[in-house]
């Protein structure tokens, strides 16, 4: 009886070396395997299915009610954002791209240490990573602001062509961002990778404040190519329209085919960022004196030795920063950063804050310390973590808005409190709710299933998105109290919230099903 | 027994929901005494090592800790207990000695240091004292979550799964820890799988099955391929 194979024989097994077409429809196939085994895990179902109903008719909504709104396709505000979607397009590719480099490749379908049993191709992780790519708060917020803007710009007449284009653009710069992140990555992992990734950034942050610097910003901006597609969008029907559609189908074809190659090759590398993180040596410093001082420096180390937290936190903090210089925005516009920046700081770890613990939850568990002192640590390491993004925002932003006045200032530092504990309650109590055992060490990894990420990034964005209305709003009117007598009843809300989150904290039944969810 | 148990369980059970992890057990153990505890997967050992560690609080049942009510004083029987967990037991991004300093400031201890760089160093983990733990294998992790348990020579030392992927010169450490807590007068509870070792180091063993006790014997009976063919059939 034969007991291998001669080397006539060709091989039977459904794992061999197979045709690249082959691989690629295997891959494909993949995809709705491990989405549908994604979608099993969903607890409650019922929510996501209505979560998504909500997504798609605000995405409707947003593309369509504003172009019936007064002043729509005027020659005031709509023309001047007329004359701005270029540049706004341009700007969500540059999103695409940044927050797909900083999670290192795009979200994961499957962690992992989970896929690790299972042959899951790059080619499947990438095209997993395009999927969740939307699941993501700036990217929802950005698009719907673009189909927003396109609507209001462009009036009702021949609107459903120009958000055809629109919306293909969104898809485009997704799969072009995921090309640029597999392939940052795939030189990340290279010898010396790091160091010309680095040298890449500050490369094109000097370039930035080069332009910035000499004025040449709306000349640049006047000449980004988006330009020539968003001529397409406005064409109607016409051969224009066509070839911009066309063109943009090709791309997203093209590019979502060939992010597939850098996938490969940085799959083949270590990820040097993790290794280096993980054979990190730290020199011991001396005891702090108080309980809460060993807490909070165990916690803060827990967040800023993670890779995803420092990569998602530089983005975080310096991407909307150069937006508002770019576009030159103004203090009371400028109180929509701190809602954003807080919240997507948030979804890098504190939607659920416990899971910093690792499967060390048990262990801290037992150490004898009140849990009301654990809850402050975390909750304040979250707070600071969260502040500081949104200052380093501000700050940046600051750079071109000249000398706020009373106002526009009582109004900035209203909505950063504001934000921030409104933030911070809501991430304490959804990690005390639902708690997920969750290795924050790749650099994309998210600290809750996509499905709940979705959730939660909606609802951050919504309630910190009217705060931050609210707030600029009052920035207008000339009197800086108006935001402190706005300020307090939210302040109190928020602080309330966070109390009561604290109170269920103390219950040691929900602690050990915490702690035995994150440590699992 | 002349002294009263430091560790008194009596009729425990924990219910997660539907689940029954433990249906009443009874488990008495005494200072100087290393008590085994066996059984199959889901037999309730982890979840009776939680309870004890204070982690997680019992569903029904009275358990007592040095004379302390686990759901009255959970913070002082976490005072006088060491553990181990069964998973992990780590925080990822924080070092060894940054897991020591975090007890030991937790547990107000003074002159703790000779003894924990003298523990790491019988467990072969003196090198890697500032190295953060996520990048340590798995055996490492078993090692340093033993350390942690003994550092502050605890009343009671809840071992769960120590002996778990962890190489012959870990045991040895291990056992010697052991040793040490029974020669100071602690109570030492000992959960795992791997029986010679637990005869080893234990002079009693209670086997639990379902979420129940189902005997209580010498360590010793359990020895040797006689005691190999008893364990299997209280398993069954």
């Amino acid at each position: 009886m034969p007991t291998a194979l001669s080397s006539t024989d060709a091989p039977s097994t459904a794992y061999a070396r197979t045709s690249v077409v082959a691989a690629a429809r295997r891959a494909v196939g993949d995809v709705g395997i491990l989405f549908a085994f994604r979608k099993q895990a969903v607890r409650r179902r019922h929510l996501a299915r209505t979560l998504s109903l909500v997504f798609l008719a605000i995405t409707v909504a947003v593309a369509v009610v504003p172009a019936f709104a007064p002043g729509a396709a005027g020659p005031d505000r709509a023309f001047d954002i007329y004359l701005l979607m270029p540049s706004a397009m341009a700007g969500f590719l540059v999103l695409t791209v940044s927050s797909a480099v900083a999670s290192g490749g795009g979200r994961e379908l499957i962690s992992r240490d989970q896929a690790s049993p299972y042959p899951v191709s790059p080619t499947t992780d990438h095209l997993g990573a395009l999927l969740l790519a939307p699941l993501n708060i700036a990217w929802m917020v950005q698009a719907w602001l673009l189909l927003g803007s396109m609507a209001f710009s462009f009036g009702p007449d021949r609107l459903f062509q120009a958000q055809v284009v629109i919306l293909l653009w969104l898809v485009c710069s997704t799969s072009v961002g995921q090309v640029v992140a597999w392939t940052m990555e795939a030189v990340r992992r290279r010898p010396g990778g790091i160091l010309v990734s680095r040298g890449l950034l500050v490369a094109v942050g000097l370039a930035a404040g080069v332009v910035q610097l000499t004025g040449h910003t709306l000349q640049l901006l006047d000449r980004v190519p988006t330009l020539w597609v968003f001529v397409g969008a406005v064409s109607g029907w016409g051969g224009r329209w066509w070839l911009a559609v066309g063109f943009l189908v090709a791309g997203s074809l093209v590019a979502i085919v060939a992010g597939a190659v850098p996938a490969h090759l940085a799959a083949r590398r270590m990820p040097r960022d993790e290794a280096r993180m993980e054979t990190d040596q730290h020199e011991p410093r001396p005891m702090p004196r108080s309980l809460l001082g060993i807490l909070v420096r165990t916690d803060r180390a827990s967040v800023w030795r993670s890779v995803p937290m420092r990569r998602g936190v530089l983005v975080l903090a310096v991407g909307p920063g150069l937006v508002a210089i770019f576009g030159d925005l103004p203090w009371s516009s400028m109180t929509i950063l701190p809602g954003l920046v807080a919240s997507g700081g948030a979804l890098l770890f504190g939607v659920n804050a416990w899971c910093l613990d690792g499967r060390g939850a048990l262990w801290r568990e037992n150490l004898p310390a009140p849990a009301t002192a654990l809850f402050d640590a975390r909750a304040w390491v979250l707070l600071e973590f969260l502040a500081c993004a949104s200052l380093i925002t501000v700050g940046i932003g600051a750079l071109r808005a000249g000398v706020p006045n009373a106002q526009e200032l009582s109004a900035l530092v209203c909505t950063l409190t504001v934000v921030l504990l409104q933030v911070v309650a809501a991430a304490m109590r959804w990690s005390i709710k639902h708690p997920y055992p969750v290795d924050l060490r790749s650099a994309r990894a998210t600290p809750a299933p996509p499905a709940a990420m979705v959730g939660y990034s909606a609802r951050l964005a919504a309630s910190t998105t009217i705060t931050s209305l609210l707030f600029s709003g009052a920035a207008h009117v000339p009197e800086w109290r108006l935001s402190v007598i706005i300020a307090i009843p939210c302040v109190t809300w928020s602080g309330v919230r966070l109390v009561r989150a604290r109170m269920r904290w103390q219950d040691p039944v929900i602690r050990a099903r915490v702690v035995a969810t994150t440590a699992a | 027994m002349d002294q009263p148990p430091v560790v008194d369980v009596r009729s425990l059970h924990v219910r997660f929901g539907e689940v029954e992890a433990v249906a009443g057990i009874d488990l008495q153990a005494y200072p100087g005494q290393a008590t085994a505890l066996l059984g199959r997967n889901g037999a309730g050992k982890s979840t009776t090592m939680r309870v004890l560690a204070g982690v997680v609080p019992p569903t029904a049942g009275s358990v007592t800790v040095a004379g302390l009510d686990i759901r009255k004083d959970t913070l002082a029987v976490k005072q006088v207990t060491g553990y181990c967990p069964d998973v992990g037991g780590l925080v990822p991004r924080a070092t060894p000695w940054e897991h020591l300093q975090l007890s030991a400031r937790l547990r107000r201890l003074t002159g703790w240091e000779d003894r924990a760089r003298d523990l790491l160093e019988r467990f072969e983990l003196g090198d890697v004292m500032n190295r953060v733990t996520g990048g340590f294998s798995h055996g490492m992790g078993r090692r340093l979550s033993v350390v942690l348990a003994a550092m502050h020579e605890p009343q009671v030392l809840l071992l769960d799964e120590p002996f778990d992927g962890v190489d012959p010169i870990g045991v040895d450490a291990t056992f010697e820890v052991i040793a040490d807590a029974r020669a100071r007068g602690a109570t030492i509870l000992l959960s795992t799988h791997l029986r010679d070792l637990a005869v080893q180091a234990c002079g009693t063993a209670l086997v639990l099955r379902g979420g129940s006790r189902v005997a209580a014997v010498d360590a010793a009976e359990m020895a040797g391929e006689e005691g190999a063919s008893a364990y299997r059939a209280l398993l069954d």
